[in-house]
């Protein structure tokens, strides 16, 4: 599966790379949301991770542009703190598939990525 | 000889053609020129030997970043199904040899720190084993001794994030300090470590606890399992803050067995302890709690008594009302309001009494009437 990952805390991609790609998928990184706007029709990705709080672009803005280019597919997963529920509920209405609450265990989001892995779920 | 006799020449000629002085201002022209150009030279000099050691430095820390996000990522999928207990995370001779260097330490503490806060389940519990595979928590230690209270504060929330509940004995003095952020800190670490229990350090503080820190500690409580904690001791300790901490957790915990104790709160000094007092009234109560708030109504300021007519809107009952209703004849109108908005609440006599009132007082109660009904937009 191809995952559009968009992160700004380097550790964290660093880190969410390595998961998914050890998990087999196919890992493509962004720093931000605008960047992320900007790839996601290059890239056409499978699957969106996005945090919430980023610099200049949202992780809302980046769930509306996804949804905007994509409205029947490619799921996007949320990655909020703790006391965002506001935020994920707003993500929710945007059209965000799923959240992870950091902080996340690394197993969880591989379970909760496999479950949008359409050549598993056939 | 010759090129001698030539310069003299030359000059006793310039001598004859220029003044000296204007010899002399070429001589201090040269003379700044030169000087200038040296400056500009050693700048130069300066800004590229600068340079060179920072690309040299950045090199190194970009090696050294390398090096610790090797060793994280290792923690965090180290055998990734299984909870290893007693295998150290395999850490290389390099990155052993680096830890030797501060600095190296301060940035793989920082990373693994920023780590932890972001993952949980197996992956945090590896880091939390390469923290102390590592010993860093003696290096936490040792910057708990520094006499500089960023330095101290950094510790503390270093050891909390790293769950070293080992050291607690260690943090409780710092709940004391006399540096606001340690102390929050400190505050934090125990209550994260051992929940209710760790309000013990409720007995001894002297310094006052900010409004902002008893949110946190609450919210931290929040999913801590209540246990017996001595809060009848807290209500009534000599630090005000404590008192009304106190009080926040008796109400949110619906302490009814404190009633008696809180009712005594009414008449503290302290206008913050009256308030929140009054505010605990306002979800636990006896028959008599109204009383005791009307008998005090008129020692109290404005805002206290607003609080007070919001209690009672709660936990009044029909015999509250005439003293309501002699609130209604009040000069303020935040009074009027508040009282005629109590009446609608209290029951049907309540109402029909505040209808009467307005009817013979006419302007502005017949509006507050209505408003309070709703007949008005807020």
């Amino acid at each position: 599966m191809k995952i559009l990952v968009v992160e700004d805390n380097q550790l964290i991609l660093r880190m969410l790379e390595f998961r998914l790609k050890k998990d087999g998928h196919e890992v493509i990184v962004t720093h931000n949301g605008r960047e992320a706007i900007e790839k996601i029709e290059a890239v056409q990705p499978d699957l969106v991770i996005t945090d919430i709080l980023m610099p200049y672009v949202s992780g809302l803005e980046v769930v509306a542009a996804v949804k905007k280019k994509y409205p029947t597919g490619t799921p996007v997963i949320i990655l909020s703190g703790m006391g965002q529920e506001n935020v994920v509920v707003e993500g929710f209405q945007l059209g965000a598939d799923d959240y992870i609450t950091k902080p996340f265990s690394p197993n969880e989001l591989s379970a909760r990525v496999r479950r949008f892995d359409l050549s598993i779920v056939k | 000889m010759g090129v001698r006799l030539f310069l003299t020449t030359k000059i006793s000629t310039i001598n004859r053609i220029l003044p000296f002085t204007y010899i002399l201002k070429v001589e201090y022209l040269v003379i700044v020129i030169f000087s200038v150009v040296c400056l500009i030279g050693g700048l130069l000099v300066y800004m590229l030997f600068y340079i060179y050691i920072k690309s040299r430095r950045e090199k190194k820390y970009d090696k050294w970043r390398l090096i610790s996000d090797l060793l994280i990522r290792k923690a965090v999928f180290y055998d990734d199904d299984q909870v290893q207990a007693e295998t150290n995370i395999p850490v290389t001779d390099r990155a052993k040899k680096l830890m030797n260097k501060r600095h190296f330490r301060k940035l793989l503490t920082e990373e693994i720190v920023s780590a932890k806060k972001n993952i949980t389940g197996i992956s945090a519990y590896n880091l939390k084993n390469l923290y102390q595979q590592l010993l860093l928590p003696n290096y936490a230690l040792k910057n708990l001794k520094s006499r500089y209270w960023h330095i101290k504060a950094k510790a503390i929330q270093e050891l909390t994030v790293m769950e070293m509940d080992e050291y607690v004995t260690e943090l409780i003095s710092f709940t004391n300090n006399q540096n606001e952020l340690v102390r929050m800190e400190a505050q934090t670490a125990i209550v994260q470590f051992n929940g209710f229990e760790g309000l013990s350090f409720l007995d001894a503080i002297t310094y006052p606890i900010s409004d902002w820190q008893q949110i946190k500690l609450l919210q931290q409580l929040a999913h801590a399992r209540p246990v017996d904690m001595g809060i009848d001791g807290w209500l009534k300790s000599a630090n005000n803050s404590v008192v009304v901490f106190a009080l926040k957790l008796a109400r949110n915990y619906q302490l009814f067995e404190l009633h008696d104790d809180i009712l005594q709160c009414l008449d503290h000094t302290n206008p913050h302890v009256r308030l929140e007092a009054i505010n605990f009234f306002c979800e636990i109560y006896t028959e008599d709690t109204s009383d005791a708030l009307i008998s005090r109504y008129l020692k109290e300021d404005l805002k206290h008594q607003l609080a007070m007519i919001k209690a009672i809107q709660n936990i009044g009952s029909e015999k509250d009302v005439p003293f309501l209703v002699s609130l209604l004849d009040k000069d303020d109108h935040e009074i009027k309001i508040s009282a005629a908005r109590a009446l609608t609440k209290i029951g049907k006599n309540g109402i029909a009494l505040l209808k009467r009132h307005a009817d013979d007082k006419g302007y502005p109660l017949d509006q507050i009437a209505m408003h309070v009904k709703g007949g008005l937009p807020a």
